[in-house]
């Protein structure tokens, strides 16, 4: 479980992140949405100590990790995955490369256990011959998928994903949106996703965090969150005509 | 008017403070304990390929032309006989060791790997890889630069040996196929009044200039921000940069060790 405890971020006059307070379960696909802008990009990068914050605390089952040395954060931070939201692969690495890659640095696995675990998460993506292609040559879903199979190699507890919907078909979205609900129960794994995409809050949204001007505006799941009456949310959530003809 | 100058001066001081000592920060952060060295090994010999080797030819190329058109001013420019003609050679030999060969490379290197290196690792942080890097725990500082620095060090005192000889060789060229020197004057030039310890300077300089065209270059690509443009300016403010550091590390070392 993550919890957030009174986080504030601004950057110079502009207040980013305004006393967020929340928890993320463990086993649970969290969703924070909010309009471009909003500080949801902010808030993950908090988090997992991209950004420092100006106030606040953030606990990582019971952890205090804004508290943490550099070297215990460090070491905190091997448990967990970050999918970024352009994939973040390393252009000079193969897709094995890649997710061999945190394996190579944060455990003492052995070679052929190393290469069971890639085969493992290139599978569990659903990319079994891609081993050899470099990120040059994937198209963006691919890129994605190994971007979550990168994050998932070294069996984070934690798992935030920068909208991982960004720039793919709502085809490929919902194959992503699943892959990581999937992993999430799977492993019980803490899950933090930022979007703002509809499809991902019904699909998969067993939490959802609504920021607005930088503040925790609602909480609720994926069926409270069509039936709220906060005008802020539903402006969100029927901004285009195709969910405002399903709510009519 | 007063309050202008101050702050037309104290500006670019508080600028120049701030990236010293970022810069220093993260030169610390680069020379901290890696965390797998055997990750590490490797990264080394492919920087050592990529910085080194990919770039003897131009090296090459450029000592060799230069050998030959430095002995063919200086002997455009003597023209009194009581020069003698292995002057030349000397000459030639002398400018090679002492400056063309450690320092001018040194330059030409900071335009081809430094470039390299700042847009290299400044796409890698606009296009959030050093942020994956940080979020797996790895010092991405350490991981990135470290090698790139270590290649260098250790593969330019060779660069500059072999540019020495190849610039020494054009300058021989010239004696063989022209008459603007004879062969045995020319030989006899490089080799009159030879100080080992001109070569051991001019190793002392290619260190320390690798070290120079790595780090600076390698320091603006990592804190490049925003969009690729960013990283073409980081690319051009690690080579101008890096040069500037180049020539005034040249008169320090040269006013320190030679005089």
């Amino acid at each position: 479980m993550i919890e957030v405890t009174g986080l504030y971020k601004s950057f110079g006059e502009n207040k980013v992140l305004d006393d967020i307070t929340s928890s993320f379960e463990e086993g649970k696909t969290s969703l924070i949405i909010g309009a471009s802008g909003s500080g949801k990009s902010t808030l993950a990068r908090c988090l997992v100590g991209l950004v420092a914050p100006d106030e606040g605390g953030v606990l990582f089952d019971g952890r205090d990790f804004l508290g943490m040395t550099g070297k215990e954060r460090r070491g905190m931070l091997k448990e967990v995955g970050f999918l970024f939201q352009g994939s973040a692969l390393f252009d000079f690495m193969t897709v094995e490369e890649n997710i061999r890659f945190p394996l190579d640095m944060l455990t003492k696995m052995s070679t052929d256990e190393k290469a069971e675990r890639v085969q493992f998460v290139l599978d569990r993506v659903e990319l079994k011959d891609a081993h050899k292609l470099f990120p040059s040559e994937l198209s963006g879903g691919m890129k994605k998928r190994v971007g979550i199979a990168r994050a998932i190699a070294p069996n984070p507890k934690y798992l935030f994903c920068d909208e991982p919907n960004s720039g793919l078909d709502p085809q490929t979205s919902i194959v992503i949106d699943n892959l990581i609900h999937e992993i999430t129960q799977e492993s019980n794994i803490t899950t933090v996703v930022i979007t703002h995409d509809m499809n991902s809050v019904i699909e998969v949204g067993d939490y959802i965090m609504f920021l607005h001007q930088g503040k925790n505006w609602w909480e609720g799941d994926n069926k409270s969150i069509l039936k709220t009456e906060n005008q802020e949310v539903l402006d969100f959530v029927y901004a285009s005509e195709f969910m405002k003809k399903i709510k009519a | 008017m007063k309050r202008l100058r101050i702050r037309v001066t104290f500006v670019p001081m508080a600028s120049f403070l701030y990236h010293l000592g970022r810069y220093a920060l993260l030169i610390w952060r680069v020379f901290s304990k890696p965390e797998k060295v055997s990750i590490y090994r490797k990264r080394l010999f492919d920087e050592m390929v990529t910085l080194g080797l990919d770039s003897l030819g131009i090296i090459m190329i450029i000592s060799l032309f230069m050998g030959a058109v430095i002995t063919i001013q200086t002997s455009a420019n003597i023209d009194s006989a009581l020069i003698p003609a292995y002057t030349i050679g000397f000459t030639a030999r002398q400018s090679t060791i002492l400056e063309f060969s450690p320092t001018i490379m040194a330059l030409i290197l900071a335009g081809k790997i430094g470039s390299n290196i700042a847009s290299e690792i400044g796409l890698m942080r606009v296009t959030e890889q050093i942020d994956a890097l940080e979020i797996m725990g790895v010092n991405s500082g350490s991981y990135l630069i470290l090698p790139k620095i270590l290649a260098a060090v250790v593969i330019n005192p060779f660069l500059v040996v072999i540019s020495m000889f190849v610039s020494i060789g054009g300058g021989y060229m010239i004696a063989q196929f022209t008459d603007i020197v004879s062969v045995p004057d020319y030989v006899y030039g490089i080799q009159f009044d030879f100080r080992p310890f001109h070569v051991n300077y001019a190793l002392i300089k290619s260190v320390i200039f690798a070290f120079i065209f790595t780090s600076i270059p390698a320091y603006q690509g990592y804190y490049a921000s925003g969009s690729a443009l960013e990283v073409g300016k980081a690319s051009t403010r690690g080579v101008v940069f890096s040069s500037i550091v180049i020539l005034i590390a040249n008169y320090v070392i040269t006013q320190l060790v030679l005089i």
